[in-house]
């Protein structure tokens, strides 16, 4: 509830400008250049957004935001200083740039730098701009979330919408460097989310649904359908055993526990620092042979999908993890050169907004490769176990031994192939190498949520502590 | 004030304007090494509108008239949107026209500490944690320090302008034997200048990670199950902000929290006294006005057991046809205020740590977090990063790789005896945006707590 709910949308543009991002970005390069700079970087982006909110059954309120600004890195001596500001004028800009040449100074020099990213070729990516998102009625973007909002009010009068929202927005970035890099992309975005729950003589845990595409493609009816279904069902909880269990793991929960165990395992910056089980694991086998693992930054209509990355490396496919053998860790420049390999493009600035920070490593469509059998087939198959949507408490996991201790919910009992009843009070923990190795099935149902693009998983042996 | 005006002659019963201007200073090291020195400096202007019973909200950076003027008609069109689908118009609490000015009191501005004075003390903690022992992996250093100014105006005539001053700093060091992995973190924060250093001298704060890290390289991991426990000052502040807090925002109370239909009526035992307080002197989580022009204040929301208040904004407080307590708050111009906690902590007893462990003949004492989360049907998580067993009453072999979890109704009842000690710990808190918070109490023991352990 109070973790971090996926909003896509990030920014936007105004036509009255003069200069294009990157004339603006070359502009200031130039500048910083005349002080006694050895490289400099700048990052400019530009966007809007618009979100209707949905709270307590109804839509309440509208809300939206016009951004821009930029980050300049100034490397001195092999030293890195930065400095952002959201006020694009000439006289900021210089100010700008001065505290970033300032910071430069006071660092100490880093042996491992070798220089930002060289020019190369932009690769082409598909789907990642709308027209017609940005050019968007208002009155569209509210009815949309009156849709959502009625769809989900008329599966049962149980159902009470805790809040939800529709986002669409657009946003432009550039990466300008003294290497000659001179890189824009354009994007837009659209994403719903709807929380429930149900009430009857109990309350049940919020139940949650939503959906984000980079295109105008958004089923905002089903969204509300399946966020008010999954709430009714999480009516009449009952307890479990303490034991060990077969689970079934929705992406959202899946999402949730990667991020904050295996995928901080993968980022090379952890892997040189001694902070990662995977540490000299190349090419051994690391998980389950069902599982492949690929982050795709040029993935068709990915979330994440840009032509460069947030210091203008281009964007790559990369394959992770091949039938679980490890075959790649995540890399920026940075970390690249000191293995001296080549970054894989995972240089993202993911603060909000995005220019106020410098570039860390981050995954970008990170997809497990779904298999042949349906979701319906993983319960088929299922004699006693658990379905999980959610996780709670994801984030204190132990991101360095991968260590888990969270609470399901919602969760549901499965029995001989059917979803019997949910559960309350189900605790599950190990360690997420444990969970990996124990994938005994992946389903073909694929679907985007934040940075994961996954179907539902199937994993043997999960430790379950119930009450 | 022309832009306010505009909005009521378009129309709208309610308009407000924050405009703010914030300066900051980030400093990260890895490993001993500077990894980069920030320097931000931002401003923007969020606009809300109420028409007929719907907001419209805006947030932009251009701060001339012609672009106010326009905004303000923007937001009173998004509102506007809205107000013909709304059932259940939003009414505001009334409150007093407030014309103040706030300004920082600290004699220690940080941006009179130079960049290498900063940097000096935050390598101090990284040295003394590898100089005191080999095991130690890495250590990840963010610093921040944050002034800015806020000017606030609404169609009540409100005009505040308020400084804001934040310092804060995280530690966050690895350690390594063999194939076990452990990890400690240490947080410090304050609203009164550049102090953090007093109370945590670099070296002590260093100290403390290291002993932290070597306790949980030698730790078992926990069983799984039903068990007594004491919880430490430190995992009592994130039960409390965690399981209870977050329950009595009264967005959430109002959205189906499970104390919904409890107000007024015994929910703790008598031991069990809960405020949110926004004017503790310095805490990380004091500010004198909140982001709606209310003063911030010391709300009691558990009084012996009993539910006697919630945490408000405007809406709510007008919803419960009640005062507004002070607790809207925004990041920055670019999110609308919502209802978040200031210093949120259990009031303490009279029970010595000694008192509290006695009567545990198995059991865990947890003592420092690792995070937390709520649900609205009252279940929580929170994980822990340093624990003990208690074996016949005495503090036992430390475990590791555990969360505690239950319902909050549930847990609160079974709160035995609450401990003498008292402290604040400063944090930060995710809700779609972050606030700063400090929470806190003195340490208690629970008859029962689900313990997610894995033997």
């Amino acid at each position: 509830m109070v973790d971090h709910l996926y909003v896509w949308v990030k920014y936007r543009l105004e036509e009255e400008d003069s200069l294009s991002l990157i004339e603006i970005g070359e502009k200031i390069v130039r500048s910083a250049l005349k002080l006694d700079a050895d490289e400099v970087e700048v990052y400019l982006v530009k966007g809007w957004s618009l979100h209707v909110e949905i709270e307590r059954n109804q839509l309440v309120r509208n809300v939206k935001s016009i951004d821009e600004g930029f980050g300049i890195r100034i490397v001195s001596n092999r030293s890195i200083g930065f400095a952002y500001t959201n006020l694009v004028s000439k006289e900021n800009i210089e100010k700008t740039v001065l505290k970033a040449y300032h910071a430069s100074k006071t660092g100490k020099p880093n042996e491992q730098w070798k220089g930002f990213p060289k020019p190369a070729k932009l690769p082409e990516t598909k789907n990642t701009y709308d027209k017609k998102i940005a050019e968007i009625l208002l009155e569209e973007v509210v009815d949309s979330a009156q849709i959502m909002l009625e769809s989900a009010q008329k599966v049962d009068e149980k159902v009470f919408v805790v809040d939800g929202s529709v986002s669409v927005g657009e946003i432009i970035k550039a990466v300008v460097n003294s290497q000659g890099v001179s890189f824009k992309d354009e994007g837009t975005g659209v994403g719903c989310f709807l929380s429930t729950v149900a009430k009857d003589v109990e309350t049940t845990p919020v139940c949650f649904e939503s959906e984000h595409e980079r295109v105008y493609k958004v089923d905002f009816e089903k969204v509300g359908v399946e966020a008010a279904k999954q709430a009714v069902s999480a009516l009449g909880s009952k307890t479990i055993r303490t034991g060990v269990y077969e689970v079934i793991f929705g992406q959202h929960a899946l999402a949730s526990l990667l991020y904050y165990t295996f995928i901080n395992a993968l980022k090379a910056d952890n892997v040189q620092r001694g902070k990662s089980k995977l540490k000299g694991k190349l090419n051994q086998q690391i998980i389950s042979e069902n599982l492949t693992l690929i982050d795709d930054g040029l993935m068709d209509g990915g979330l994440e999908t840009w032509k460069f990355d947030d210091e203008g490396t281009i964007s790559q496919k990369t394959v992770v993890v091949d039938k679980g053998i490890l075959k790649n860790f995540l890399y920026d420049k940075l970390t690249a050169d000191k293995d001296l390999t080549q970054s894989t493009g995972n240089a993202q600035r993911i603060s909000y907004p995005s220019y106020v920070s410098t570039p860390h490593i981050e995954p970008t469509n990170f997809v497990v490769l779904p298999g042949k059998p349906s979701p319906e087939n993983l319960l088929e198959n299922m004699k006693k176990g658990i379905y999980v949507t959610h996780l709670q408490g994801a984030h204190s996991s132990n991101p360095e031994s991968g260590e888990f201790s969270v609470v399901a919910t919602p969760a549901w009992f499965v029995e001989n192939g059917e979803i019997r009843y949910p559960l309350k009070w189900v605790m599950l923990t190990g360690t997420i190498y444990e969970v990996l190795n124990n994938v005994v099935d992946v389903a073909n149902n694929l679907k985007k949520v934040n940075f994961l693009v996954a179907p539902w998983v199937k994993v043997s042996n999960v430790k379950v502590v119930g009450k | 004030m022309k832009a306010v005006d505009f909005g009521l002659k378009l129309g709208a019963e309610h308009v407000e304007l924050k405009a703010e201007e914030t300066s900051k200073t980030l400093i990260t090291t890895k490993d001993g090494k500077v990894e980069v020195v920030r320097e931000g400096f931002e401003a923007g202007v969020n606009i809300r509108v109420l028409v007929k019973g719907a907001w419209g909200c805006v947030s932009t950076l251009k701060t001339n008239q012609q672009s106010l003027l326009k905004a303000v008609e923007d937001a009173y069109k998004l509102a506007q949107s809205s107000s013909k689908k709304i059932k259940e118009k939003v009414k505001l609490a009334e409150v007093k026209a407030c014309k103040d000015k706030s300004l920082i009191k600290s004699g220690k501005d940080p941006r009179n500490i130079l960049i290498n004075q900063k940097i000096e003390e935050i390598l101090t903690v990284d040295k003394t944690l590898f100089k005191l022992d080999s095991q130690v992996k890495s250590c990840t250093i963010d610093y921040l320090d944050l002034v800015g100014k806020d000017f606030f105006v609404n169609s009540e005539s409100s005009f505040i302008e308020k400084e804001k001053l934040y310092v804060w700093l995280r530690v966050y060091a690895t350690a390594r034997e063999a194939d076990v992995f452990a990890s400690a973190s240490e947080e410090l924060g304050s609203t009164a200048g550049y102090t953090i250093f007093n109370e945590n001298p670099p070296e002590k704060l260093g100290e403390k990670i290291v002993k932290r890290l070597k306790t949980q390289l030698k730790a078992k991991p926990a069983k799984g199950g039903i068990f007594p426990v004491v919880l430490g000052s430190n995992v009592v502040g994130v039960f409390i902000h965690e399981a209870f807090g977050h329950l009595a925002e009264a967005d959430l109370t109002l959205s189906g929290s499970v104390i919904l239909d409890k107000l007024g009526k015994k929910v703790a035992s008598e031991n069990v006294t809960v405020f949110d307080d926004g004017t503790v002197e310095g805490a990380f989580g004091s500010f004198k006005y909140d982001d709606e022009g209310v003063p911030s204040q010391k709300t009691i929301l558990v009084k012996d057991g009993v539910i006697v208040g919630l945490m408000h904004n405007r809406e709510t407080a007008g919803k419960f046809n009640v005062k507004p307590t002070g607790n809207a708050r925004a990041e920055n111009f670019r999110h609308v205020p919502i209802i978040r906690m200031r210093n949120t902590y259990l009031k303490p007893g009279n029970y010595s740590f000694e008192e509290l462990i006695e009567p545990i003949k198995f059991g865990y004492y947890l003592k420092n977090f690792r995070g937390g989360q709520a649900n609205l049907d009252g279940t929580f998580q929170v994980g822990v990063q340093e624990a003990y067993e208690i074996v016949n009453g005495k503090i036992g072999e430390p475990v590791r790789n555990l969360s505690i979890s239950g319902n909050t109704l549930e847990t609160l009842k079974k709160v035995e005896a609450v401990g003498k000690d008292f402290k604040l710990w400063p944090g930060r808190c995710g809700k779609g945006q972050i606030a700063f918070v400090c929470d806190g109490g003195p340490s208690i023991r629970v008859g029962e707590i689900q313990i997610g352990g894995r033997r």
